[in-house]
């Protein structure tokens, strides 16, 4: 079974931390001035990705 | 190192409360991520004139613009307009956000605040479950900052919150999507504040034109989380600048995303720990305007705090003193807006036109969120049959 994650695209993002307060998991940090996504804590919801102003956060396959 | 109390963030909220405490007598230390106060600018830069009366600013060179008032649009470009002359003189200001902040952390640093700037805080110091300071990194040095008292100032991501254990989430349906320019080459000959509603042009949420001067305007979005797609915001955004006769030959001197929360009340208090601003989620959840608030909000906090030092008395219950202040200051408008936000949810474009449409020659009786509900009561009275309790007084 493929399951999705969120990534973070940082060239797009602009450290808003909108993504970070919206996860129910914890699992978004910034790192660096830039979202980054905890894969071992993120179960793929894409709550985040929906939520993104600049459309910098993808699903990609969990590997 | 050892403080009474260490504030983390210094915006609007921490530097008003870092101000307030350093008064009462407190040894105080902010800490604060970012290389400038202030910098970047996230927010639309509006703010009622209420706040000259509270004294709490003494220079003006963070004003950018008076304005006359403010305009509402609904989708079919209806305009509601609530100015000076019909309401008292109470308007606002379009503010520079970045010497704002900075005019209020040097009035915290008058006071005797120390700031620490490019200062991270990474989590708590907890000594068997009890909050005893902040672990830091400053520039590449690991720091461990003792205090009597932290106050989590930092912001919508509130990581203080959570590192207590008070449940900062936000849902969906209550944060805001933001994108926002500062766009210079537009034409806004007019002092009012601009916002445009419709689930087109901005679904749970609106666009802003904040006119910093006659060629620029602070421009923004906000869209509900649970409406949003990814890149929405900006591409809403995007297409109203060029659909706009004043902004389509605007150019971006600048460009941000935030996040607005647009929540209940939470829980602002723990032993040896405050929340305040946009951490303690203390937006008005219908405008998403928080300045204000972090003034208001602030000044209780630091006096409540220095009670505290002064009485070395750092339990949650004495801490609620600070809860219930700012809930009897704010805490209604507060709940009330949130029930006039799930409301505004309900109501299609057509509607809006028709509420929009009686009142366009309305004579406001206050310049406010609370005047423009009451006239919608007065008008709507079965529509917001639900509302009428919530305006009395």
């Amino acid at each position: 079974m493929v399951r999705h994650k969120a990534k973070v695209n940082r060239e797009v993002c602009l450290s808003c931390g909108g993504c970070i307060a919206i996860c129910n998991q914890d699992a978004i940090r910034m790192v660096e001035g830039k979202a980054y996504v905890n894969d071992s804590a993120c179960i793929g919801c894409g709550i985040c990705i929906n939520f993104c102003p600049v459309g910098a956060i993808e699903k990609v396959d969990a590997v | 190192m050892k403080y009474d109390v260490v504030v983390v963030g210094g915006g609007p909220a921490g530097s008003v409360t870092a101000r307030f405490a350093a008064e009462g007598g407190a040894k105080v230390l902010v800490i604060e991520r970012r290389k400038e106060i202030g910098v970047p600018v996230l927010c639309g830069e509006g703010i009622s004139k209420k706040i000259d009366s509270w004294g709490m600013l003494d220079s003006r060179n963070w004003i950018s613009r008076e304005m006359d008032g403010a305009r509402i649009y609904s989708p079919n470009k209806t305009m509601v307009k609530l100015s000076a002359e019909k309401a008292g003189n109470e308007t606002g200001y379009v503010i520079h956000r970045d010497l704002f902040d900075q005019e209020l952390a040097r009035k915290a640093m008058r006071a005797g605040a120390e700031y620490m700037m490019n200062t991270k805080a990474v989590g708590l110091i907890k000594e068997d479950g009890r909050i005893k300071g902040v672990k830091a990194m400053h520039f590449n040095e690991k720091l461990e900052i003792e205090a009597d008292i932290v106050v989590g100032a930092d912001g919508v991501e509130s990581n203080v919150g959570k590192w207590a254990g008070i449940d900062t989430t936000l849902k969906p349906n209550d944060i805001e999507s933001c994108l926002q320019y500062t766009l210079a080459n537009v034409d806004c000959e007019d002092p009012f504040t601009d916002f445009f509603l419709g689930k087109k042009i901005a679904p749970g949420g609106y666009i802003w034109v904040f006119p910093k001067g006659k060629d620029v305007a602070n421009v923004g979005i906000g869209v509900l989380g649970s409406l949003s797609r990814p890149g929405l915001a900006k591409k809403l955004l995007d297409d109203f600048i060029k659909s706009d006769p004043r902004l389509r030959k605007g150019q971006p001197l600048r460009v941000l995303a935030g996040a607005v929360p647009v929540s209940l009340p939470i829980k602002t208090v723990k032993d040896n720990l405050i929340l305040v601003g946009d951490a303690a989620r203390q937006v008005d959840p219908l405008t998403g305007g928080g300045l204000t608030h972090c003034l208001e909000v602030g000044k209780i906090a630091g006096e409540v705090i220095a009670e505290a030092v002064n009485e070395q008395n750092f339990s949650e219950e004495f801490l609620m003193k600070y809860e219930r202040m700012w809930k009897e200051r704010i805490g209604k408008k507060l709940e009330r807006n949130y029930k006039v936000k799930e409301l505004m949810l309900d109501l299609d474009d057509k509607t809006l036109d028709k509420f929009a449409d009686s009142l366009k020659d309305y004579n406001f009786d206050e310049f406010s969120t609370k005047g423009l509900i009451k006239a919608l009561v007065k008008k709507h009275p079965s529509l917001f049959a639900k509302l009428i309790p919530l305006v009395k007084g």
